[in-house]
């Protein structure tokens, strides 16, 4: 089709099939982008050939001093959100945003082979930003003059950047004794899709007001509630990846979701919380307006019974997670572990928590019960009737992304993987999406499908909860029902000194406190309570799963690029404003229910109550 | 842990400079007293012609209109009069509740070399809650000994909802004091702890009260022709990606202002207000890896006010044509001597050196230098030279002053602050902050939405009474050249910004940086240098003036402090400095891109015409 086709590719091309689909694709479709065009992508593709041939840093005399680049890749995005916020019927916040963004990865190896060892995966210290990557933005008409200039400026950036930190990582493994006989990157084929992937337009800002400020009255005259929102986005993110192996694709993603949250305090001074959250990929796949309203009346009756409910209690023995609640441990128990990438080597090991590794080296033994299956699917975008966000056509390494069986009969078959191998996993396996420090992608959950025979009904679950906590000696068993999302709830209530205390004292090891939590007596009589964390969860506890429900709960969700902690106490989304950023995730699971987990009290958020009483009160 | 920035900076668009420093015990040294110092050269010779000076104002009571008031005003009484009953009668009663509700709309739009980059419109409500416990003379905002930084309020944006909703809006103000009352209470407490175990010291109360205000005036309208902007600035930007140039834009900001103000005291304001600006800017980086960059703006009441498109083409010329010069140009050595520094860069120069300096809070906080404590009543600068500020100027010499504004951001009315008066230094800018001799606010208690007001700068006019034609000061400018033995004077007729450095911890030094530098030999000939700071010492600097020309000049800008950016103007006349001390600006270590610009005539464009 033109010059970006014509690259320097050692591999024939692929054709990727459009099996990428919308679900509900029932809105017209937005016309294609007139910010990036072919004129642009040519005019970027030209001077990254340019830059392939011709980039490198050479002496006086003309002769080269480094190695020059041996891949380079771009990643243009156009991005478009529409988002509102609502209290109480009324605005509060209302946003348009459009933009056009380039970024570019040098690669620079070590002749003869610089696949065996490059740049990337490496934390430069004391400069994390130093990663061979450059971005800056496009304008947002189509000016092929200023991308070719800005592809040149971001390559050249990029590329300084990528020798530094090669020199430092050379430095770094002479003097640590680090050796490797992992390549540091592997090769792939081209892989060639350029026809537009066009998406439904995104519902309008006006429509996007209109109902935020509906819902949000159902909220109006609760004297028990503190604060309330809900927050409506749409976006969609298109996309376009180039690189100098002769990959050329396009795509789109887009997504619509909400956020319904409101806090009330306990009797005895304790912050709580409820929210309820979906995310589609358009607002076709959200709740209906009569259903959303139930869901503020069950938040405020929810609170309102929480003021008054007893406080959790240490607790070990059978949990049944159901909902929300089994997406919740999928999400934090078992997702973080299930990335095949190498860390990059100078991450701390805190940070390196962050993206699990329990199951590095289990690949082919067993990691769950025997009933147990574990897929992840970016090339699906639909579950059971239901939307997924999840997927993609080509990963942020230009690779195809790809079905993959993680757990079998309860056996760990494949971990998720990029083009970073690992000794288990040589090649890609199209999940590259997270970035680490130091500019690589790791190997990250998409559509993650949890699914297992021998599902039974609720009534029989309880029954079995109930069995295996008498078992135990013990006079209840607990069910939880829904994690926080720091995502959705933030800190707004605590002072400067009270956040900098709680960041110190904080475990980051435990998953976020658990936000609908019961227990569940042998009469089958239910008592909800309040502030319960969960300790941490080995990953072992997924051998001892003893039960499960029968059909699944499809759940969307952005995934935060930080930590827990981290986007709870760094802001996360104090404004109130909806998230529309972070990394578009699905979850698919049954209930589960595990044989053993610890639940302990939770001991912060206490504070004083108000000492004047809610206008609404004091009407 | 740091300490609070207490490093000033002034800039056009984005520079801001600021720094922390260690913190633990301070001990403070007095400066010297004048008696010891050498008497300040007059300049009695100088001719008795004024600079010239003609301003309109705008006093803060006009335009009351009560009949404009918002519901929204009446809502926040309501409210703050409810929970002051309750708050007041608490075990730590609050004796202050202050509400402060900002609604910006920010209207950006911004071109690159003829294409729209940035095309933006939002608008956003702000919610400041100020409760202060314990009583004026030791509240919840004192400072502790050891800042950790910890007992200062969090900064959060506050949300309150757009409309007039009373019960959507009052939930909100309740919301928001009840967090603001126990971060306040907490704070106490450890402010009490703090004196208990220090030696004491006698120092002014934290608060000053303020006379209650009701004042109402109309909701403005932004109106403005979105269409025909962006064509202008796309028209502007591909001329100045011209020569030189790497990057040439031109950019509109345009702002819609309701600010509603309600206090325990009775105060009831709602002021609103549009600003424009448009800025024109080009950069280049030089062979040297040394970033340059030019920028002209222009400010404005309304988008109408900006210039036309015929002065904006002369806006651009001049950009480009001092960008292609200055990436010619040959950096500079340091070098001590006289300077001229040309009304903008003069008032840039104040702005910076005095002004920063003479904001009343700086004189109580034991980690701030004080530079001008001890200073009241004694000489610093020369007879014939007056500095005051006033918010409640419109324009001067025709020119729309940017800091204008009718009530600050502590409910308090704008004042026309004289702060040097025959070269004597008789005042401070002062917000509800007393300072020993100053016990109450002048009305330059300023903030951004979301940070706490402290004394700020408005409109600093610098007057002069004697006065000399811009010829005659290049004469002797070339006079003291020669005195001094020096090859030759230098000329500064743009400042890009620059900071201030007001804390203990650190010399209380200034650093401005020049963006157009010029030397000047006794032939007359100039040559234009890059590549320099200038730097030195408020006092010395301000008993270094000898001369100032009968014309003035004004530079409209925005200021960054640790209350945030706020709009600012200052107006002086060119000044003859006799010795300045110039310093080699950073470099930073950068080598130009490896490869050379790709081939642009051929890569097509929606904009046409290649740079």
């Amino acid at each position: 089709m033109n010059a970006r086709s014509l690259a320097l590719a050692a591999f024939s091309g692929v054709l990727v099939a459009a099996g990428h689909q919308l679900a509900d694709a029932k809105p017209p479709p937005a016309p294609p982008s007139t910010a990036v065009t072919d004129d642009i992508l040519d005019a970027i593709a030209k001077e990254m050939n340019r830059d392939m041939t011709g980039l490198v840093v050479r002496d006086a005399d003309g002769n080269p001093t480094a190695p020059g680049p041996y891949h380079i890749s771009y990643k243009v995005t156009e991005v478009e959100v529409n988002d509102a916020v609502a209290s109480l019927g009324q605005t509060t916040a209302r946003k348009t945003r459009h933009f056009v963004n380039i970024e570019c990865r040098v690669r620079v190896g070590l002749p003869p082979d610089p696949y065996k060892l490059d740049n990337a995966n490496y934390i430069v210290p004391g400069g994390d930003g130093i990663d061979g990557v450059a971005s800056r933005s496009l304008p947002i008409e189509a000016t092929p003059r200023i991308a070719e200039r800005a592809a040149w400026q971001v390559t050249d950036e990029a590329y300084k950047e990528a020798l530094y930190q090669l020199q430092a990582k050379l430095d770094a493994r002479q003097t640590t004794g680090t050796t490797s006989t992992l390549p540091s990157w592997t090769p792939e084929p081209a892989i060639v899709s350029e026809e537009p992937v066009l998406v439904p337009a995104l519902e309008s800002l006006d429509a996007i007001e209109a109902r935020a400020q509906k819902l949000s009255k159902g909220f109006r005259n609760q004297p028990a509630l503190r604060d309330s929102r809900v927050a409506i986005t749409a976006y969609s993110e298109r996309r376009w990846y180039l690189n100098s192996e002769g990959t050329s694709v396009t795509d789109t993603r887009r997504a619509s979701g909400l956020v319904i949250a409101a806090t009330a305090q306990a009797d005895d001074g304790q912050e709580l919380a409820q929210y309820f959250s979906r995310y589609g990929q358009t607002a076709g796949d959200l709740p209906s307006d009569e259903e959303l309203t139930k869901e503020v009346k069950r938040i405020t009756e929810t609170l309102i019974a929480l003021q008054k409910a007893p406080k959790a209690e240490p607790y070990s023995g059978p949990v049944l997670f159901e909902g929300e609640g089994a997406v919740g441990m999928v999400r934090w128990s078992l997702a973080p572990h299930l990335g095949g990438t190498p860390l990059p080597e100078g991450l701390n090991p805190q940070q390196a928590k962050q993206f699990g590794g329990a199951l590095t080296d289990r690949v082919g033994l067993r990691v769950a019960s025997n009933n147990v299956e574990i897929v992840d699917d970016p090339t699906t975008s639909i579950a059971a009737g239901k939307a997924l966000i999840g997927g993609y056509k080509i990963d942020d390494e230009g690779v195809a992304a790809q079905r993959v069986q993680v757990v079998k009969a309860g056996m760990l078959k494949s971990l998720l993987t990029s083009r970073t191998p690992s000794a288990k996993d040589a090649r890609s396996n199209g999940h590259a999406r997270r970035t680490t420090d130091g500019g690589m992608f790791h190997g990250s959950a998409t559509n993650l499908i949890v699914s297992a025979t021998g599902g039974t009904t609720h009534q029989a679950l309880v029954a079995r909860l109930l069995a295996a906590a008498k078992t135990e000696g013990l006079k209840y068993g607990i069910i939880i029902r829904q994690f926080d999302d720091s995502a959705i709830t933030a800190a707004p209530e605590y002072s400067r000194r009270e956040l900098y205390a709680m960041l110190q004292r904080a475990d980051t090891d435990l998953p976020p406190p658990a936000t609908l939590v019961y227990k569940v007596y042998p009469n089958g009589k239910e008592e909800l309570l309040r502030g319960a964390q969960l300790d941490e969860i080995p990953i072992r506890v997924w051998k001892d799963v003893i039960g499960v429900g029968k059909g699944a709960l499809v759940y969307n969700y952005l995934a935060a690029p930080e930590s827990y902690l981290a986007n709870k106490f760094g802001g996360g989304t104090d404004d109130g404003a909806v998230p529309s950023s972070g990394i578009e995730s699905a979850v698919v699971t049954p209930d589960l229910l595990f044989k053993e987990i610890d639940l302990k009290p939770l001991t912060s958020g206490r504070r004083a109550k108000p000492v004047v009483s809610s206008p609404i009160s004091a009407k | 842990m740091q300490n609070a920035a207490r490093v000033m900076g002034l800039a056009l668009a984005s520079t801001v400079a600021v720094t922390g420093c260690p913190g633990g015990g301070v001990v403070k040294t007095g400066p010297k007293l004048i008696p010891d110092d050498p008497p300040i050269d007059q300049g009695r010779d100088l001719p008795t012609v004024a600079a010239k000076i003609v301003t309109t104002t705008s006093l803060p009571t006009d335009g009351n209109d009560p009949d404009a008031a918002s519901p929204i005003l009446g809502w926040m009484a309501v409210e703050n009069e409810r929970s002051m009953k309750e708050l007041a009668r608490q075990p730590e009663p609050a004796y202050y509740l202050g509400y402060q509700i900002v609604e910006q709309r920010v209207v950006e739009l911004d071109a690159e070399g003829g294409a729209l980059i940035n095309d933006s419109d939002e608008t956003a409500r702000n919610l400041d809650v100020e409760v202060r416990v314990g009583s004026p003379a030791l509240d919840n905002t004192r400072p502790l000994a050891d800042d950790d930084g910890l007992n200062a309020p969090r900064t959060r944006h506050g949300v309150v909802p757009f409309g007039d909703d009373p019960d959507a809006i009052r939930n909100h103000l309740w919301l928001e004091t009840d967090r603001r009352y126990r971060e306040a209470v907490q704070q106490l407490t450890y402010v009490r702890q703090d004196q208990q175990t220090l030696k004491a010291r006698k120092r002014p109360p934290d608060f000053s009260a303020a006379e209650p205000v009701i004042y109402a005036e109309k909701i403005a309208k932004l109106e403005f022709d979105k269409a025909a902007w962006v064509e202008r600035l796309k028209r502007c930007s591909r001329r100045a990606l011209t020569g030189a140039a790497t990057r040439g834009s031109c950019s509109v900001t345009f702002q819609l202002n309701t600010v509603w103000y309600v206090n325990s005291e009775g105060s009831q304001i709602q002021q609103s207000y549009t600003n424009a600006q448009l800025a024109v800017s080009v950069g280049v980086k030089t062979d040297d890896g040394m970033g340059l960059s030019r920028l002209e703006q222009r400010f404005g009441a309304t988008p109408a006010d900006l210039p036309p498109d015929s002065d904006v083409d002369k806006m651009v010329d001049t950009v480009v044509a001092d960008l292609n010069d200055l990436n010619d140009a040959p950096l500079a050595e340091p070098y001590v001597g006289p300077a001229i520094l040309e009304g903008r860069a003069a008032g840039v120069f104040f702005h910076e050196v005095f002004g920063h300096r003479i904001e009343g809070h700086r004189q109580k906080d034991d980690t701030s230098g004080q530079t001008f404590s001890s200073y009241i009543g004694k000489p610093i600068a020369p007879e014939w030279l007056s500095v005051y500020d006033d918010p409640t100027l419109v324009t001067l010499n025709g020119i729309q002053l940017n800091g204008f504004y009718r009530y600050d951001d502590e409910g308090v009315k704008a004042q026309h602050v004289p702060l040097i008066d025959k070269g004597t230094l008789v005042g401070f800018e002062m917000g509800r902050n007393p300072i020993d001799g100053f016990p109450t606010s002048n009305g330059h208690g300023r903030k951004a939405p979301g940070l706490p007001a402290v004394a700020r700068q408005g409109n600093l006019v610098v007057e002069a009474a004697r006065t000399v034609e811009r010829a005659e000061l290049e004469k002797m400018l070339l006079a003291e050249v020669k005195k001094q033995g020096r090859p030759y004077g230098m000329v500064f007729t743009d400042i890009s910004g620059g900071f201030t450095n007001t804390s203990a911890f650190a010399p209380q030094a200034f650093k401005v940086n020049p963006v157009m530098a010029y030397r000047i030999y006794p032939d007359g000939k100039r040559q234009l240098v890059r590549g320099i700071d200038i730097g030195g010492t408020p006092l010395i600097a301000l008993q270094s003036i000898r001369a100032a020309s009968r014309e003035i000049e004004t530079f409209n800008g925005v200021c960054g402090a640790e209350s945030g950016w706020v709009p600012v103007s200052a107006s002086a006349p060119s000044l003859l400095i006799e010795k300045l001390e110039i310093e080699k600006g950073y470099i930073p270590p950068d080598r130009g891109p490896i490869l050379n610009p790709p081939n642009i005539t051929t890569g097509g464009s929606a904009a046409g015409g290649a740079p």
